[in-house]
């Protein structure tokens, strides 16, 4: 995909406190890139740098082969949606919309239509005259969307979009917002602090932690390719297991003088590792299984620690004889709390993660 | 704009602030001083010498604290009634009951003068009653000043509890009652300890409006005299040394206010932080005669408060030399408003008023903004100055303002930026100006703090550029604090008396002085509509936008 937005080694820093180094990546046309990252990571800093809000100490960012690095926001082409929406209170929400427009000059006559088409995008045809504090909550996003869309801008930015909104509204309008994106094909930049909202959203998924990119890809090789124990632990649930390298690249973990405590896995290394180095190995719950205790070779014995329904699967937290806790998903009636299990390897579960065991500090 | 070049802006309104505010009181210092030509201690030593002196700055120091019992003794209970309690009419007459705030000193000093004066409406009555040969009480001295100041400075106390009282939390009474104290104990270990910050607030409000209270002891005090008449006193005696000596004494006390009230403020948020709970609920009366007593003690008060100003309205409608001893005005007419509206020399004070204080008013909410905005980008020590200069003004009474404005305005020496301002019809507005200054300042910069500035973003994003979003969105949302702080502005620039005094020529008089001079002239009737004009021009402005944010 060519690059529409490129980011070229952003840093900033505001006072002492560094903020974002280096950070580079680029956004094909079209996409929907969503920053993901823990709060203090930098992802909103970064969002605001890309709209103009604050200078990069370093660095550039270019848009369409143009660098935008010194221009003011108001000259950019951007849209934004902010965090609280910050639609203005005096004006109504059709004024809200037009609001780009009479910026850029558009007359009224031809400023009315597009407001509607605006309107009409995010399901709120003929909302023109309400007042922004008659409508809800996710109405209001939407009207902020709206607004954002309604100059055309070549790139959207939105900033926690959702945050506001209660559970089950906001599974509903990321679907909206995510439809309406796509109608206009319109490139976009998305802060969340959620992952499962990233994963929803994003075409591909920017993980940032303490200023740094940590990891940037589609959601499924976020998850099960992380290159780091920091993007393993933040995306998705995960359980670790001490063990080491065996030749062949396999995983040896537990105690192999007892049957039923020893496992030999096949296992993926995630950085270069030799044959006998000490290894965290991380394992998804989906790609475990729990087995009979008794006579099932290559599992781990242990006991249900707790259990927890989750509509489609069950969690199972399993602790293990040879010191671990693991969480696997299986079926609502594999076994009880406080029953003795044993967990093996799925089949067509992906393969263990290793990465090098940190030394104890 | 870039970094450096708010840094040079702020700087240039810095300069503008400070040859405005600051300079002409250094000025006042340095030639109470002799300085720089002949240095000397004698116009001190004089200050010290004279026993009146001493007597006048002890007076009103006293007249100051006897000001603030007497104004907490009426607004606590009442903002406690009007917070707490529901019986009909209680919006309307909260609003009305701070109403005296919005009312220029003088006027509610005239209307004072003509309902408990001498000659008054309420004297001649008990006279009458009574079949006295004499009127029962003369309204004069110290007894007369407090009167007319617990009458206009209660409302501090009512304003500060009340908006105290709305912000706090339900939880902890409640939480007071679940532990078992009573009624009476809450109030004292609990909602009143609470509300201490609120209180020292209106408290050194009402000893700082009282040290600089003019009006009420120029009227009432003949021979008793505080530090502010004082001081216009010697100025007219040409003692003008001696003036700016006691102007800056008086500045001294009022600086020394402004301190101890930064003092307060940090522990007020101390006191109030924390997660913000929902005031609690107004206690609807049960029973119907509990009722029928709260509605009629709150009307009586209402009427009580009213009163001066119903009497000033009467007064205005009795035509020259008709009402002598009778109890009632015998006779009663709009002539007092046609001689004003048919005679052009009676109508330039008016005029006079309504430019200089519309003039005054835009220019400082534009100054003010620009200054808000200015310090509240800035931060760091320029930012704090620009804020500091702002607030200036309002602790310093306006009889010091008027002196240190004669003094550095009467001088020509463009390079020391003097110019000879009094006596021309700059003077004036210049001085309401600067006075106004705190009222707009603040007023823009609640509004400013108060603003998201995400919404600033949001317009920028969208397109906008620096003038199109102060037009299009930083107006508008401030719109409410600009007109709340100009309406305040404009109701004290319309009826000011302290610094026109000081100041005025007899072609850019204001109303106030033309008050002063038709008493004078016992022609009572004109004086009256004067004010009435005062009051309803005063009250408009209040009702409409500043009672928005005061009450």
């Amino acid at each position: 995909m060519a690059s529409f937005l490129t980011l070229e080694r952003l840093s900033k820093r505001f006072g002492e406190q560094r903020v974002l180094e280096q950070v580079s990546l680029e956004v094909g046309h079209g996409e929907i890139l969503v920053l993901l990252g823990p709060s203090g990571s930098g992802k909103t800093t970064l969002l605001r740098l890309i709209a103009g809000f604050e200078e990069p100490d370093e660095g550039r960012l270019t848009v369409d082969g143009s660098d935008v690095t010194a221009l003011p926001p108001n000259r950019r082409n951007f849209g934004m949606v902010f965090q609280h929406y910050a639609l203005f209170p005096h004006l109504t929400v059709g004024q809200n919309v037009g609001f780009g427009l009479g910026a850029r000059g558009v007359g009224r006559r031809e400023a009315v239509p597009r407001i509607a088409e605006a309107l009409a995008l995010v399901d709120l045809a003929g909302f023109e005259a309400r007042r922004v504090h008659q409508i809800s909550g996710g109405q209001q996003q939407r009207v902020a969307l709206a607004r954002a869309l309604a100059p055309g801008p070549r790139l959207l930015l939105l900033d926690e979009p959702l945050s506001n909104l209660d559970p089950a509204l906001r599974e509903r309008t990321r679907r909206q917002l995510r439809e309406a994106l796509e109608r206009v094909s319109m490139t976009a930049l998305w802060v969340t602090h959620e992952q499962e909202e990233a994963f929803a959203v994003g075409d591909r998924v920017a993980l940032l932690h303490e200023g740094r990119l940590a990891q940037l890809g589609p959601p499924e090789e976020l998850y099960l390719e992380p290159r780091s124990r920091f993007v393993a632990g933040f995306v998705g649930r995960a359980g670790w297991l001490a063990g080491q390298l065996a030749p062949g690249g396999e995983l040896l973990a537990g105690d192999d003088r007892f049957v039923g405590h020893a496992v030999r896995w096949p296992a993926v290394a995630a950085e270069p590792l030799a044959t006998g180095d000490p290894v965290d190995a991380l394992l998804r719950p989906e790609s475990l299984r729990l087995v009979d205790p008794d006579g099932s070779a290559d599992s781990l014995a242990g006991e249900v620690r707790s259990r927890r329904y989750a509509g489609e699967t069950t969690y199972y937290e399993v602790e293990l004889a040879v010191g671990a806790r693991l969480l696997v998903a299986d079926a609502h009636d594999a076994a009880r709390a406080g029953q003795r299990v044993a967990v093996a390897l799925r089949p067509d579960g992906s393969p263990p993660r290793l990465f090098r065991r940190e030394e104890p500090e | 704009m870039s970094p450096a070049g708010r840094r040079l802006a702020g700087g240039g309104v810095a300069v503008v602030l400070a040859w405005l505010v600051g300079y002409p009181l250094a000025l006042t210092v340095l030639e109470a001083l002799g300085l720089p030509r002949q240095p000397t201690l004698e116009h001190l030593a004089e200050f010290a010498r004279r026993p009146d002196e001493w007597q006048a700055l002890w007076r009103s120091l006293w007249i100051s604290a006897a000001s603030v019992l007497l104004a907490a003794a009426l607004g606590v209970p009442l903002a406690f009634v009007f917070a707490r309690l529901e019986f009909p009419g209680r919006r309307l007459l909260g609003g009305l009951v701070a109403l005296p705030v919005a009312l220029p000193p003088l006027v509610g000093v005239i209307a004072f003068l003509f309902l408990f004066g001498e000659s008054g409406f309420l004297s001649r009555g008990v006279q009458a009653a009574l079949g006295l040969a004499a009127p029962p009480w003369r309204l004069q001295g110290a007894g007369a000043i407090l009167l007319v100041h617990a009458y206009s400075m209660y409302v501090y106390f009512y304003l500060f509890t009340r908006a105290a009282l709305a912000r706090l939390d339900a939880s902890m009474e409640e939480a007071a009652a679940v532990l078992g104290a009573g009624r009476r104990r809450t109030l004292a270990r609990v909602t009143l300890p609470l509300l201490w910050p609120a209180l020292v607030g209106a408290a050194l409000l009402t000893f700082m409006t009282s040290l600089a209270s003019f009006s009420a002891p120029y009227i009432f005090g003949g021979g008793f005299r505080v530090m502010t008449t004082q001081i216009v006193a010697s100025k007219l005696n040409g003692e003008i040394a001696m003036a700016q000596v006691e102007t800056v004494t008086l500045a001294v006390l009022a600086f020394l206010g402004l301190w101890a009230m930064r003092r307060v403020d940090p522990a007020r948020r101390v006191v109030v932080g924390g997660v913000r709970g929902v005031a609690p609920r107004r206690r609807e009366l049960k029973g119907a005669t509990a009722r029928l007593a709260a509605t009629a003690l709150g009307w009586g008060l209402a009427l009580a408060l009213l009163l001066p100003h119903l009497t000033l309205l009467l007064i205005s409608f009795v035509p020259p030399g008709t009402w002598t001893v009778e109890t009632l005005p015998p006779v009663l007419d709009a002539g007092n408003y046609a001689a004003l509206a048919g005679c052009r020399e009676r109508l330039r004070p008016v005029v006079n008023s309504l430019w200089m204080a519309a003039a005054a008013t835009l220019g400082a909410i534009a100054l003010g903004l620009l200054a808000a905005d200015l310090s509240l980008k800035l931060r760091g020590r320029l930012g704090a100055w620009l804020e500091t200069l702002l607030a200036v003004p309002w602790a310093v009474p306006g009889t010091v303002f008027a002196i240190a404005l004669a003094s550095a305005f009467s001088v020509r020496a463009p390079l020391a930026g003097r110019f000879v301002l009094v006596g021309t019809a700059w003077i004036l507005p210049l001085a309401y100006l600067v006075r106004s200054l705190p009222l707009t300042g603040r007023g823009a910069l609640a509004g400013l703090r108060q603003m998201d500035p995400a919404l600033v973003e949001a317009a920028g994003s969208l397109g906008a550029g620096r003038w199109r979003t102060l037009w299009r969105v930083r107006l508008p949302l401030l719109r409410p604090a600009l007109l709340a702080g100009g309406a305040l502005a404009f109701i004290t620039a319309l009826g000011d008396f302290v610094t026109s005094i000081v100041l005025y020529t007899y072609d850019t008089r204001p109303i106030s002085i033309e008050i002063l001079s038709s008493l004078r002239l016992q022609e009572t009737g004109v004086a009256a509509v004067y004010g009435v004009l005062l009051t309803l021009i005063g009250a408009a402005a209040f009702l409409t936008r500043g009672g928005e944010e005061a009450v």
